[in-house]
């Protein structure tokens, strides 16, 4: 007899699953209506279907190392069609928190993120208490007069670094084990032809238009959300990259006039985060609301996100209305959530960035030349 | 009939293609008392000119030589006592020939002459006035035992109830819930079994007797002398009808040994249900409680070593005990690997209830083997899962979800297991000796099998088709079975879920009732329903040859201890085979007989060899066969002028005395369309094409007898709404017999 | 018993259920009033061309059933017939009956010189539209009861051809509308269903693609009485179809559709399969399916398909189906079993539509019905009900289901229970 799959079909993950919104994969009766009017799904990779079933006989590891799990971008074509109403792009979304916290390194802080739904005070709280300890303790604190004339002035760009340098490098490290561990499993048993670029070069491109998103076909506003919020991130990043060439090597002044290229880039960035944040909370909570379901691993990312932009804003406005020690209590809160965003990065729903982008390159790597499309 | 008039209609194209006058002419030779024509005798004023010449002449018999006698039925019944033959002149004549034609003409003067010959012959029957008993003997007291009483009864019928069993409830006497059959249809729903038996027991017309069996039935429906063996000891009681409720065992555990059948902790669906019911949840080897509960599906059903069949429960009721145990122990993971899941009709949302519990696991798969560690722990391992793999699962209790094997026993089969042990003791030839010690090894396992106890020559009890169930056609006419006033209900009828069984009973009981009311009429039950006359034995020239005995469907005739033909006219369906069965021709019906065919086939003139005028005699089955030529008539369709039409009830009712007649006649052919045979056999009366066939094979004889070719007679089997092909088997057939060239006793 | 002498049992509709019923309860003694609302028996089932398992054909059975209705003196069959209103009154009910007029009366001999000569045609509603008849014509073949029917609304003003034609003075263009009152004692809805609409199943191609039907016009197109008089051909073009794919639970066992399984589509499919590989042996035919279901001895159909050369059961259900190159259609779907996507294609898709019941407001009755529509009994009420009107079955359940409804309605005329 040839060798057979050893499993004991425990319930456990399709009870993990549920508390991620995925409590209807048991619904299922495999029919594959969701697979067929996909319009991401591939030949080499159909999905959601068989997701389901392994969720269903409780296969986390294959699970982990599945690229289709990436591929879906929720656009809820599925769901809608689903005849038995399972739900897969729900069940798909909680997959990945899942998928998330089982790379995740070091696995504790996958599973604090993981079970947001009772850590979250501790995700934001911690990194903004971080920043009123340094203000009791007197290693930042506010100038006298009654306006801020420059953040600076409260929280010196030196402290900005000796914090998010080692941060970002702890994170890039975190999410660069994640990654490394996803891109192993998931190539288990496949072969990948070609250089790793010479597959990430069309997804890159993918990604800046959005292309795939674009073939949904019921819903549609979420594809111009992501791609405004996509361009806001980047905005700001490169935002940030120009200040520290502008501040250390063209000695540009602090704060920069309104009028200046790169403060233009800045609130640029900003409008069309807060455009995107806008128009996905419509989509969400609004007129798709009965196609996609907002899980607490949803939520807490959605409030990261939506919290650094608000606070940006306001803080930017702040300091010409507020007192100091106001303006400066926003911008601890700014900080402290700018703070979270970067520690949780590879274990939020953030880190579909770096797995979503690995399942496509690893797509493209694996996939025939027929599907090459 | 003494005075018998013809009745002619002259619309519908026949008055323009034939020559009526000569139709009346030969009537005139042929003896009728006067010819009335009319332009639509089928019409008030048409019916009021028949009506006044019956008075007038004071008939007691007319041929209306008009339409099929499939059209205005009601019409030509006229006063529902005169003998009323009728002659298709429009339907076999006008429609389907070119008119004013040599031939046509010929026919139709054929038909008028054979119409007329056998209204001469035929007799009027009396109605049989028995003395009718209305009450029913349920067997069984499992639900659909149950129900039928307490239907008959809610019918006002009087109902004896017999149980094997000290409780009444058969296999739902130990079971809490049943599959949802009620709105929403998605939970279990109660047992219904108590509340019935409680209901029953207060019920003044209904007794109900556990612990007791039949020890015999004898007599007919309607007149049905029963004796029970019960613990106040025996009791002899009449009964009009009798329902066989006796349901399914479930399939041995012990002959699945790949599924573990006999390890301990393998148990079927039913010990699941005792557990259950008891309210303990645990394994046979240690009795802890299970954490890891598997089902398998279709185990040994859907298997051609097992049950062929689909037991159309099993899918159900595992769901049914998954719901059970979550109730029970709301954290037990429940598995459950089917090959299809058969929830039909609204039992789907059940399904999704089911499936919607988050330990409960539903999978397609196929398990291939279940074994054990030794220390009770099970391994079941799955092929054809939809992972694409092999899949060795890990469980505690497995539940193998057997699939249901009716209660019936053969009834055919034990009395060929009785007659050949009688073989055995007074065979005249070593040969036959072997040959019954041959049948009883191969029907020993019918040996002591007798539910019923029928006092009938055919066998202690209900004949069973396929797959051992005991009914006759399962389509259209689902609670038929072969044995007149005996029905059955339940899963030993047909695999069915529990609340269709109970639905089930209340079918059976009424046709039980409606039985006993159509006897009270002195009329027969299904098919031929609301006919009166019985067949009439003249036994003086019997010669004891048992065909009739052996060939009726329903087992209506017994056998004295010379083997002399006993009727039971109240099990009698009047399909007329014993009549085709007789070679001493002595079985007859009054409007139906061996002579009044014979008559017609007589009357059929055939022309010299030298006219080329070949003839052919079709016999044509009444429910199948003649209803598809009549169709064909009406869409215009033409056929050979040589066949002469005959309708006969079966095929089965055909004497092979008419082709002999036929043949030594000087006509060309015969040929005899009848309903399909086989496992899907179509025949009402179960096996009359195959009768027929098989009885032709002894005419053989005579044809070599008479150095004649085989070729010259035929059996073809057709279906209802072959109309399109009906014109072409009796042309092929023409041209056959044109080959073969004509038949040489011509002239004699 | 005074069987006789108690009020009629009135039931509602004549397809199997329905004759079922009233033959049933006449034979044991009851007076039934049959009625129907179209010119004749037989409903659904007279519409299908052989039944499954056994592949035989409906009238086989129905010519049985015509022979005992037609005998059995204690019923009235009213055909072209509803019930208007109805009362409840110390017990029994108190019907009013709307008989369509009768353009046509029991004079007509069906002889057919009226359809020669006439001048209007009609879709002919007894092969589902799939074709045009004459205005007056006689139904189905060994149609019961054995009369023409008139469309009157089809007629040209002032045309006469057929009273004319008539030998037998059976037509009256003028006839009227009546009603009747009836007094029963019970009474059984037997009023059966309808397909559910092609055209909710959009996504699948229903009545966007002519080569795209619903299993109930499979039926008519291998009936000898169909459009093509029994011939198997794309409505397109009329091309015998080289690839047959059948669509199971095209709209049933579905949330967004109907939420019950149909009882009987996987069978129709299966049985349907035979149609064609005994018509068109070449062709490919091929069964996409959630579940095969084929309960009790229907499981031998299975075996017989399964094992036939050509034939393939696929699991997996079609998600889509769109115009194929070259004429032909696509479907997509996913091979479950072989976890594959796969663009199927077929020049003749058959969906395998459920059944969705006749029990509308149409009915003066206050009937209760359960969250899909399906009527329950009420016998208290004086109502019982049989067939498809009361859960998806097949025929056999239905006839099981109509027998049991006739005891039923007789205890509940008896008002014992």
């Amino acid at each position: 007899m040839a060798e057979a799959l050893q499993i004991s079909p425990s319930p456990a993950t399709r009870l993990d699953l549920m508390r991620r919104g995925g409590d209807t994969a048991g619904r299922c009766y495999q029919c594959a209506t969701c697979s067929s009017v996909c319009s991401l799904s591939t030949p080499g990779i159909p999905f959601p279907r068989r997701q389901i079933l392994l969720t269903q006989w409780g296969l986390a590891d294959q699970l982990a190392a599945d690229p289709a799990v990436w591929l879906c971008h929720q656009c809820a074509d599925c769901t809608e069609r689903c005849p038995r109403d399972a739900r897969p792009g729900d069940v798909l979304q909680g997959l990945r928190s899942l998928v998330i916290q089982t790379l995740a390194f070091p696995g504790l802080v996958g599973r604090l993120v993981g079970n947001v739904r009772r850590t979250w005070p501790i995700l934001f709280g911690v990194p903004w208490a971080f920043w009123l300890l340094l203000w009791a303790a007197g290693v930042i604190e506010v100038p006298l007069g009654d306006r801020l004339h420059a953040y600076e002035d409260f929280v010196p760009h030196g402290i900005l670094y000796a914090v998010f340098f080692p941060v970002a490098g702890w994170v890039t490290l975190a999410a660069g084990v994640g990654g490394a561990r996803f891109w192993k499993k998931m190539g288990e048993g496949t072969v990948r032809q070609g250089s790793f670029l010479a597959g990430a070069w069309p997804v890159l491109l993918d990604v800046l238009g959005h292309k795939s998103f674009g073939t949904c076909e019921k819903v549609t506003t979420r594809r111009w959300a992501h791609l405004a919020l996509f361009w806001g991130f980047v905005g700001a990043a490169v935002t940030s990259g120009l200040l520290i060439y502008a501040i250390y090597l063209a000695g540009a002044e602090m704060p920069l006039p309104l009028g200046h290229p790169i403060k233009i880039l800045g609130n640029l960035s900003a409008a069309l985060l807060v455009v995107g944040g806008l128009l996905l909370i419509v989509s969400r909570f609004g007129v798709h609301r009965s196609l996609i379901k907002t899980s607490a691993f949803d939520m807490f990312f959605l409030s990261v996100v939506a919290l650094v932009i608000a606070t940006g804003v306001i803080v930017e406005v702040a300091r010409f209305v507020l007192p100091t020690t106001a303006a400066g209590l926003l911008y601890t809160m700014h900080l402290g959530v700018v703070l979270t965003l970067f520690l949780t990065f590879p274990y939020s729903k953030f880190a579909h960035m770096l797995y979503r982008t690995l399942a496509l390159v690893h797509q493209r790597m694996t996939a025939t030349p027929e599907e090459e499309r | 009939m003494e005075r018998v008039g013809l009745m002619l209609c002259t619309g519908c194209e026949i008055g323009k293609n034939l020559d009526l006058k000569a139709l009346g002419d030969l009537a005139d030779e042929a003896g009728a008392v006067t010819t009335v024509s009319h332009a639509a005798l089928c019409g008030p004023e048409g019916l009021a000119a028949v009506r006044s010449a019956m008075k007038d002449e004071n008939l007691d018999g007319v041929v209306i030589a008009a339409c099929s006698s499939r059209a205005k039925i009601e019409e030509f019944r006229l006063d529902g006592k005169i003998a009323v033959e009728r002659v298709s002149l429009r339907e076999m004549v006008a429609w389907s020939h070119p008119g004013n034609d040599e031939d046509t003409q010929m026919l139709a003067e054929d038909l008028v002459r054979m119409g007329l010959a056998r209204a001469k012959v035929v007799k009027s029957a009396d109605v049989l006035d028995e003395e009718i008993d209305s009450s029913v003997l349920v067997v069984g007291g499992g639900l659909a035992g149950l129900s039928a009483a307490n239907t008959a009864a809610g019918c006002g019928r009087e109902v004896i109830l017999v149980e094997k069993e000290t409780d009444l409830g058969g296999y739902l006497a130990k079971v809490r819930n049943i599959p949802p059959q009620e709105p929403p249809y998605d939970a279990p729903q109660v047992n219904p079994v108590p509340g019935l038996v409680e209901q029953l027991r207060e019920h003044a017309r209904v007794q109900l007797l556990t612990s007791s069996k039949v020890v015999s039935i004898k007599g007919q429906p309607g007149q049905f002398d029963v004796e029970l063996e019960t613990p106040e000891g025996a009791r002899s009681l009449r009964v009009g009808a009798v329902i066989q409720a006796t349901g399914a065992r479930p399939y041995d555990t012990d002959r699945l040994e790949a599924l573990g059948g006999r390890l301990d902790n393998v148990i079927s669906s039913h010990e699941l249900d005792g557990m259950l019911a008891a309210g303990a949840l645990e394994r046979p080897s240690d009795g802890a409680a299970p954490r890891r509960v598997l089902f398998v599906q279709c185990a040994g059903s859907r298997d051609p070593e097992h049950l062929a069949y689909c037991s159309s429960d099993c899918c159900l009721s595992s769901l049914n005990q998954v719901a059970a145990i979550h109730q029970l122990s709301p954290d037990v993971e429940t598995t459950v690997i089917y090959r299809d899941m058969r929830t039909p009709g609204q039992t789907e949302h059940f399904y999704l209830a089911v499936q919607d519990h988050p330990t409960t696991f539903l999978a397609r798969g196929e398990v291939e083997t279940v074994a054990s560690d030794g220390n009770g722990a099970l391994s079941v391992r799955v092929k054809n899962s939809l992972l694409g793999e092999d899949v060795e699962l890990a469980a505690d209790l497995v539940v193998l979800a057997v699939g249901m094997v009716p209660e019936s026993a053969d009834g055919e089969g034990i009395r060929i297991l009785t007659d050949a042990t009688r073989k055995l003791e007074t065979g005249d030839s070593d040969k036959q000796r072997e040959d019954a010690r041959k049948q009883i090894e191969e029907y020993a396992r019918f040996e002591g099998t007798e539910i019923l106890n029928l006092d009938y020559r055919q066998g202690p009890d209900l004949p069973v088709l396929g797959s051992s169930f005991p009914d006759s056609h399962f389509i259209c006419f689902p609670y038929e079975t072969q044995r007149t006033g005996i029905y059955t209900a339940g899963t030993v009828r047909a695999p069915m879920l529990p609340a269709r069984a109970l639905e089930d009973g209340q079918g059976a009981a009424f046709k039980a009732l409606q039985c006993t009311a159509a006897l009270a009429r002195g009329e027969t039950v299904h098919p031929r329903s609301g006919d009166t006359s019985v067949p009439e034995f003249s036994l003086q020239r019997c010669t004891q040859c048992k065909r009739c005995t052996e060939e009726c469907p329903f087992g209506t005739l017994n056998e004295d201890e010379k083997g002399t033909p006993q009727l039971n006219a109240l099990r009698c369906r009047h399909c007329g085979i014993c009549m085709g069965s007789c070679p001493e021709r002595i079985v007859n019906f009054a409007e139906y007989s061996v002579g009044g065919v014979a008559a017609m086939v007589k009357a059929i003139e055939v022309p010299e060899e030298e006219d080329e005028k070949p003839r052919i005699l079709a016999l044509l089955c009444e429910n199948d066969a003649l209803p598809a030529l009549d169709a064909a008539a009406e869409r215009g369709k033409k056929w050979n002028p040589w066949v002469r039409i005959i309708p006969v009830r079966c095929l089965g009712a055909c004497n092979v005395i008419w082709i002999a007649d036929a043949l030594s006649g000087g006509i060309d052919g015969v040929i005899m369309i009848g309903c399909k045979s086989g496992d899907d056999y179509q025949c009402h009366y179960i096996r009359g094409s195959e009768l027929a066939a098989y009885r032709l094979e002894n005419v053989q004889e005579t044809l070599d007898r008479l150095v004649l070719e085989s070729e010259r007679i035929k059996v073809v089997e057709l279906a209802h709404d072959e109309w399109d092909r009906i014109p072409a088997v009796l042309d092929e057939f023409a041209e056959t017999i044109e080959e073969i060239g004509a038949n040489p006793y011509k002239g004699f | 018993m005074n069987e006789t002498k108690s009020l009629p049992v009135l039931v509602i509709g004549a397809g199997i259920a329905g004759v079922s019923v009233a033959v049933e309860s006449a034979e044991a003694g009851r007076e039934v009033v049959l009625v129907e609302s179209e010119p004749v028996i037989g409903g659904r089932v007279i519409r299908s061309y052989h039944y499954f398992p056994k592949m035989c054909p409906p009238t086989c059975g129905m010519e049985l059933n015509t022979r005992r209705l037609e005998r059995n003196p204690r019923v009235q069959l009213l055909t072209g017939t509803t019930v208007t209103a109805a009362t409840k009154a110390n017990g029994s009910w108190k019907v009013t009956l709307r008989r369509e007029p009768a353009y046509v009366n029991d004079r007509c001999t069906a002889c057919a010189k009226c359809s020669e000569v006439c001048p209007a045609e009609v879709s002919d509603s007894m092969n589902l539209g799939m074709q045009e008849v004459p205005a007056i014509r006689l139904p189905y073949p060994n149609a019961w009861p054995h009369r023409f029917v008139l469309d009157r609304m089809a007629c040209p003003d002032g045309c006469k051809a057929c009273v004319d034609a008539c030998e037998y003075d059976a037509i009256d263009l003028q006839a009227q509308p009546t009603e009747e009152e009836h007094e029963v004692s019970a009474v059984v809805i037997a009023t059966g269903w309808h397909p559910y609409p092609l055209e909710k199943l959009e996504e699948l191609g229903g009545g966007r693609f002519p080569d795209v039907i619903a299993n109930v016009n499979m039926e008519r197109l291998a009936s000898p009485w169909g459009p093509t008089g029994g011939k198997i051909l794309r409505p397109s073009n009329g091309e015998p179809p080289q690839r047959v794919a059948f669509v199971q639970c095209a709209g049933s066992r579905d949330v967004n559709h109907l939420a019950y399984c149909s009882d009987i589509c996987c069978l129709a499919s299966l049985k349907q399969a035979l149609y064609v590989k005994e018509q068109l042996p070449e062709a490919e035919v091929t069964i996409y399916y959630i579940d095969r279901r084929t309960p009790g001895r229907n499981e031998a159909l299975l075996t017989r398909m399964t094992g036939t050369e050509g034939v393939r059961l696929v699991k997996g259900k079609v998600g889509k189906v769109e115009q194929g190159t070259g004429g032909d259609l696509m479907l997509k779907l996913e091979d479950v079993e072989r976890g594959t996507l796969e663009e199927a294609h077929a020049d003749l898709v058959v969906l395998a539509t459920g059944m969705v019941p006749n029990v509308g407001e149409d009915l003066p009755f206050s009937v209760k019905v359960d969250q899909d529509g399906f009527a329950l009994d009420d016998l208290p009420g004086g109502l019982t009900v049989a067939g498809v009107a009361r859960r998806p079955q097949d025929v056999v359940s239905s006839v099981r289901d109509a027998t049991g409804a006739a005891a039923r309605a007789w205890m509940a005329g008896e008002g014992v229970r």
